[in-house]
């Protein structure tokens, strides 16, 4: 019997769970509804290469139009504004319904916008999608200070590339230090003079009180009462799961949409994947809610199994990486829960790794280094990590020492 | 085959197993790896963005990219992960008398 499957999202997890269920079932019709008019594309670049023309809008897509086409998946742009999981349909803004035997959810995460006065709420800028770079990138060309609302790794990456444009930028953070959710401060703090060697400014502590404009400019006040005068706003103040459309429904919400380990919700035949879902991981025993590049790829593959019926648990231990200037930052498992931390590397040249352990196990690392200091390392404590062994804390700790040692025994 | 095509390495113990060295030879960077079984080359830059692969980590016939764990496969040079989606060029080796080198064209 031929299955309808409706990916709704046409991002990253959906074109890889799409192509997933391909692999593994070739009689089911499998369509993808995307709200962008694009196909799905990558979104790292965004921030980084696009801006700096170094990689053009075609250079994104994960595939071409020829690929879904020879495995005959559909997608089709749209955007859905009603869901009815009891009848299993979707709804869209043109009276169009479509039908589902099984649907993934691949929503993805949305930014989180400043609450400001309404004739400002055109002026300020975000990034997060292929069209918004495209603006930045066009109006930024005509300006010379530009001010980065938030330290966290879009805008820092935003920084970075507007100075290697030659702009002056000024970034404001509300905490006491960079990317402060989950960087270690050293680390952060490592980064941060990379950006003030570049020219960059970084403001910590403080919060706006105000933005005004000033004929085509605008002050910012902040609650110490400096005025910083700009051309230009970005604002990145975090991101948020994209679930308006399910609030009144049945789906289980909470900090997305609540999945176990193999990308079900509270509702049968409804799955989630990526940025959106808040899912069930067996090896910390916890339910965490990732917005990363891996993350989204492995978690599509895995939801796109378990729809085809191939049931998989999803254990991928977490990785994701931030590019600024000549630094490539990368985060490994989770560093929020250990007992002890250990330490390796102390020249940003070499690379500098924190490993966060709890009870003698490695529980995640968090490293920066000049581009290609750091990735095998981090690679092998991915390794370690799901390895859950007790780690010789002499070899971690001394980077005269290679951590491969530790995955050979 | 002309002779003068083949560019001497190193020697076959200057590689540990399953590890590289990077090779610099005029403008070019390569990557020569010792395996299980036998001695291969592939450019030293990943095709992603333009970082040396030698940072990387060597994996069975794998190595991975240090940036962005973009993946190829050493021996037929195959990106098999992404964001690695373009295939990394390989170059013929041969060991004589203990010495590695590599066919450049
Ligand atoms: C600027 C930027 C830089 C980044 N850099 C990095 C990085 O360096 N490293 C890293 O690891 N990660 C990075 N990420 C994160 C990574 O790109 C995301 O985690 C990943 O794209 C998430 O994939 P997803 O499929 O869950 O969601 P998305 O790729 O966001 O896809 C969701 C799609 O669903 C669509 N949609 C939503 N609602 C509807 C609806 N009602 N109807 C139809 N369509 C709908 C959206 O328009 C969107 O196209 C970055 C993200 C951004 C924005
Ligand atoms: S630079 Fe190698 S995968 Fe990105």
């Amino acid at each position: 019997m031929k299955n309808n499957i409706i990916i709704l999202g046409g991002g990253q997890a959906g074109i890889y769970a799409a192509r997933e269920i391909r692999q593994n079932d070739s009689k089911s019709n499998i369509k993808i509804l995307g709200e962008e008019n694009l196909l799905p594309y990558e979104r790292p670049p965004l921030s980084k290469d696009f801006l700096l023309d170094k990689k053009k809008a075609e250079d994104l897509y994960f595939h071409s139009s020829d690929v879904l086409k020879n495995e005959n998946i559909e997608f089709e742009n749209i955007s859905i504004n009603k869901v009815d999981f009891e009848n299993k349909k979707l709804f869209a803004k043109n009276d169009n319904v479509y039908s589902y035997d099984s649907l993934l959810i691949s929503t993805g995460s949305e930014n989180k916008k400043l609450t400001l006065d309404n004739n400002l709420k055109n002026d300020i800028y975000y990034l997060r999608n292929l069209e918004e770079a495209k603006k930045i990138k066009e109006i930024v060309s005509n300006k010379n200070k530009i001010t980065i609302i938030g330290g966290g790794f879009i805008g820092l990456e935003i920084a970075s590339s507007l100075s290697q444009l030659q702009k002056k930028v000024v970034v404001i953070e509300i905490g006491n230090q960079l990317m402060g959710r989950i960087i270690p401060k050293q680390i952060a703090d490592l980064v941060q003079n990379t950006h003030i060697e570049h020219g960059n400014e970084i403001i910590l502590n403080k919060q706006i009180e105000k933005i005004s404009k000033k004929n085509d400019d605008y002050e910012i006040l902040l609650n110490d009462n400096s005025l910083i005068e700009t051309d230009f706003i970005i604002a990145g103040i975090g991101s948020t799961p994209t679930v308006k459309l399910f609030e009144n429904t049945n789906l289980k919400l909470d900090n997305g949409i609540v999945t176990n380990q193999f990308c079900e919700t509270s509702i049968k035949d409804v799955y989630a994947a990526g940025d959106v879902s808040n899912f069930y991981h067996p090896f910390y025993e916890r339910n965490m809610r990732l917005e990363s590049y891996q993350h989204a790829q492995n978690h599509g593959i895995c939801a796109g199994k378990n729809i085809a019926g191939v049931k998989t648990e999803y254990s991928s231990i977490p990785w994701m990486w931030s590019d600024q200037f000549n630094l490539n930052l990368q985060l490994t498992g989770i560093c929020d829960e250990y007992d002890e931390i250990i330490e390796r590397g102390n020249d940003i040249n070499n690379g500098v790794i924190y490993f966060f352990l709890k009870n003698n196990k490695i529980r995640g690392a968090c490293g920066v280094g000049v581009i290609g200091k750091v990735g095998r390392d981090i690679r092998i404590t991915s390794k370690l990590t799901e390895k859950d062994a007790i780690v010789d804390k002499q070899i971690l700790s001394d980077q005269n020492l290679k951590l491969n040692k530790l995955i050979q025994k | 085959m002309s002779e003068e095509n083949w560019i001497e390495v190193g020697s076959t113990d200057s590689i540990e197993e399953e590890d590289l060295i990077r090779f610099d030879h005029q403008d070019k960077t390569f990557c020569v790896y010792k395996l299980t079984d036998g001695f291969y080359a592939t450019d030293g830059i990943c095709t992603h963005e333009a970082v040396h692969l030698e940072d990387g980590l060597v994996m069975d016939d794998e190595i991975e990219c240090p940036m962005h764990q973009g993946i190829f496969n050493i021996k037929s040079g195959e990106a098999l992960s992404p964001p690695a989606c373009e295939d990394l060029k390989t170059y013929p080796v041969k060991v004589d008398n203990d010495k590695i080198f590599i066919k450049i064209d």
